[in-house]
């Protein structure tokens, strides 16, 4: 069985590459996308099993991504991630009616994250790839 | 350009004070003022209320209305509209009140000057419109601080998120093998990004505090659940720090009405404190009981075993902004948010939150919250004499099965629209919503005491289904919902029992039937 497809959308370059070392390392196939143009473009080119979607993108933010995903019923099934620095309270909300299965706060947690990919794609949940608790 | 002539509203009985303001006015020029003069304060407040008047010319002593009394009522009707008051000569005492009141100015009968009186309706009305210009300016800036504050902490958490990202990748060994000392340092900078981010998420909370925008959730809530959480969260940095970390939780307690998530948080933010105020081999200790004073209370206490605070400190430090003077004590400094959080999210509780301490002998926080009571609640529905010998029926709703379903806070958010349907589904002072009872795992329950006058379980079932059916994004979340009902039978008053008594019984056969529920759906959902 091949590896499951991630859509990265993120206008912030850092953290698309910072995303996709973590997704390699635990054997998902990346694609990215840097604006809400180009993340409809990848979507139809790769249909992926899940897309990672970032709020404040340029040429319309990830809202206006949602909406015209879910207009494409072969998109429209896609489980969708939402990761923003915006303020929770008024966003998780929002998102969630939009479609999103979670959202999470930047600074994302790399276990949660990972955590929730494996939810969302109906994977059995493993333990992270390392265990270690880093906090002081 | 002509002058629109001032609308000047006179309130005064007195008919020689009276002809003496008129004189006054005569003598201006015609068109620049124009005088409408009432007798009562009733009289008065129809017409502030109908708008146009520019200044209002007030007396204190008045048939239906006297003294500071006057001032406020033309305040509350007309807010926004200048007012001088008229007062006697012995009375000036009584004016500067009025002026704290609202009054821009007060005149003396009998001693208003010639020429002083419009001078005087001119000045208090320029003092009114920068008065309110000041406000308005106030009320911007603040709307301004707040937007700057929630932008600021939004911009700083884009960096922050590739930070923490490439560090967790370098400790992960996703980019190579570190060397110990590497590892040790990368770890000092995870830690600091972490302080960062719980600095950024004060502010937030902060400038939602501020806002009004704090969502406190009240449920029937274990305190215990939120102690064992908080030490085995901090257990980590305390034992790094080479401190004792522990709980003594008295068995059997109450639950207390309190949001969860919230108590979790202020628990979080003072045992943190705690520890970062003891030196190693110390100890911080969370405990839990009922408060001897109050047995409608619980209350939780974090000691410490640390540099302590000095008395003259203890209500301060939970100021905003309110920062240990000697940062050697403290090691870094946060923002000085953290407790301020604390007190906001205790109060809006129903809580109290306060701190004992001397310095050297370590402090204790002690807070409140009131206890969960299934009598207080039914109380609003059962008061009433007719309604103590009604059959009392269960409405059980149950959202589970969650397919697809993701994260806790997702699951939460779905249980919160739930239950705002649920409210709406209630005949105001015939029902009862109560709060969740206590049960986390998969399946959430939500329960609905009806005391209805003959409506019966069936019709209030349907009525709910009816308002979660229509609620579309509910049910693609891939929710199953179920409602039931069960009923009790009617249970007597009996007339030597008190209401006390009364509530305590059904709130007990509530809670049996309740519990029984519980249990057959564990059961049922493995």
């Amino acid at each position: 069985m091949g590896n499951k497809k991630i859509l990265i959308v993120d206008d912030d370059p850092d953290i698309r590459q910072g995303m996709n070392v973590r997704l390699k390392a635990n054997h998902y196939d990346t694609f990215f996308a840097a604006d809400a143009f180009s993340s409809m473009v990848e979507a139809r080119k790769h249909e992926p099993d899940l897309i990672i979607l970032d709020l404040g993108l340029p040429a319309g933010d990830g809202f206006i991504v949602m909406e015209r995903l879910k207009k494409i019923p072969s998109l429209a099934v896609i489980p969708i991630i939402v990761i923003s620095a915006r303020d929770v309270r008024v966003n998780r909300e929002r998102a969630v009616k939009a479609g999103a299965k979670a959202f999470l706060q930047k600074p994302v947690d790399d276990a949660e994250l990972l955590a929730v990919i494996r939810q969302a794609l109906g994977e059995p949940a493993q333990p992270p790839e390392k265990l270690e608790v880093y906090d002081a | 350009m002509k002058e629109k002539a001032l609308q000047v509203l006179l309130v005064e009985d007195n008919a020689g004070d009276v002809r003496l303001l008129r004189e006054m006015f005569s003598k201006e020029k015609p068109d620049s003022f124009e005088l409408t003069h009432l007798l009562r304060m009733s009289e008065a407040e129809i017409h502030l209320a109908k708008g146009g008047v520019d200044i209002v010319l007030l007396d204190m002593g008045l048939p239906d209305g006297h003294g500071l009394d006057t001032v406020r009522r033309a305040h509350a009707v007309a807010p926004g509209i200048p007012m001088i008051v008229l007062t006697g000569l012995d009375d000036e005492s009584l004016a500067a009140d009025a002026m704290k009141e609202g009054a821009q100015d007060y005149l003396i009968k009998g001693q208003i000057e010639n020429r002083a009186l419009p001078r005087a309706l001119r000045h208090a009305i320029e003092r009114h419109r920068m008065q309110t210009e000041t406000d308005l300016i106030r009320t911007h800036q603040m709307q301004f601080k707040d937007e700057f504050l929630s932008h600021v902490s939004h911009e700083l958490r884009s960096p922050l998120s590739a930070i923490r990202q490439f560090v967790t990748i370098l400790l992960d060994s996703l980019a190579g093998e570190l060397n110990l000392e590497q590892r040790e340092y990368l770890e000092i900078v995870l830690r600091n990004v972490k302080q960062l981010q719980s600095m950024i998420s004060d502010l937030f909370e902060v400038t939602g505090v501020q806002a009004g925008k704090l969502r406190i959730e009240l449920q029937c809530t274990s305190v215990c659940d939120a102690i064992v959480y908080t030490v085995n969260t901090l257990q980590g940095a305390a034992t790094a720090k080479g401190i004792t970390l522990s709980s003594d939780i008295e068995c059997r307690l109450p639950s207390v009405c309190a949001d969860p998530t919230r108590v979790r948080q202020i628990l979080i933010i003072l045992v943190d404190n705690a520890i970062k105020f003891t030196p190693a081999n110390g100890a911080v200790k969370v405990q839990a009981h009922i408060l001897e004073e109050d047995s409608n209370l619980l209350v939780l206490k974090v000691s410490d075993s640390g540099c302590g605070i000095s008395s003259d400190l203890t209500e301060r430090i939970f100021e905003r902004l309110f920062q240990a003077s000697d940062p050697a004590l403290a090691g870094r400094k946060g923002l000085g948010l953290g407790l301020y959080i604390c007190k906001e999210l205790v109060t809006r509780q129903g809580g109290k939150i306060w701190a004992k301490s001397a310095p050297g002998q370590g402090a204790v926080f002690s807070l409140t919250f009131p206890i969960f009571s299934l009598p207080n609640l039914l109380a609003p529905a059962l008061r009433k004499e007719r309604r103590t010998e009604v059959p009392i029926t269960l409405v059980v709703t149950e959202i589970g099965a969650l397919t697809g379903w993701l994260s806790d806070e997702v699951r939460a958010d779905r249980c919160r629209e739930i239950r705002h349907l649920l409210q709406q589904c209630l005949h105001s002072d015939l029902d009862v919503l109560l709060p969740k009872m206590g049960f986390a795992g998969a399946v959430e329950l939500i329960f609905i005491v009806a005391t209805t006058d003959g409506i019966g379980g069936e019709a209030i079932s349907k009525r709910i289904r009816e308002q979660l059916d229509s609620c579309e994004h509910i049910q693609q979340a891939g929710l199953t919902l179920s409602t039931s009902y069960r009923s009790l039978e009617a249970i007597k008053r009996n007339a030597s029992e008190s209401m006390e008594d009364f509530l305590e019984k059904v709130a007990t056969n509530i809670q049996e039937l309740m519990n029984e529920e519980i249990a057959s759906r564990m059961v049922k959902n493995g």
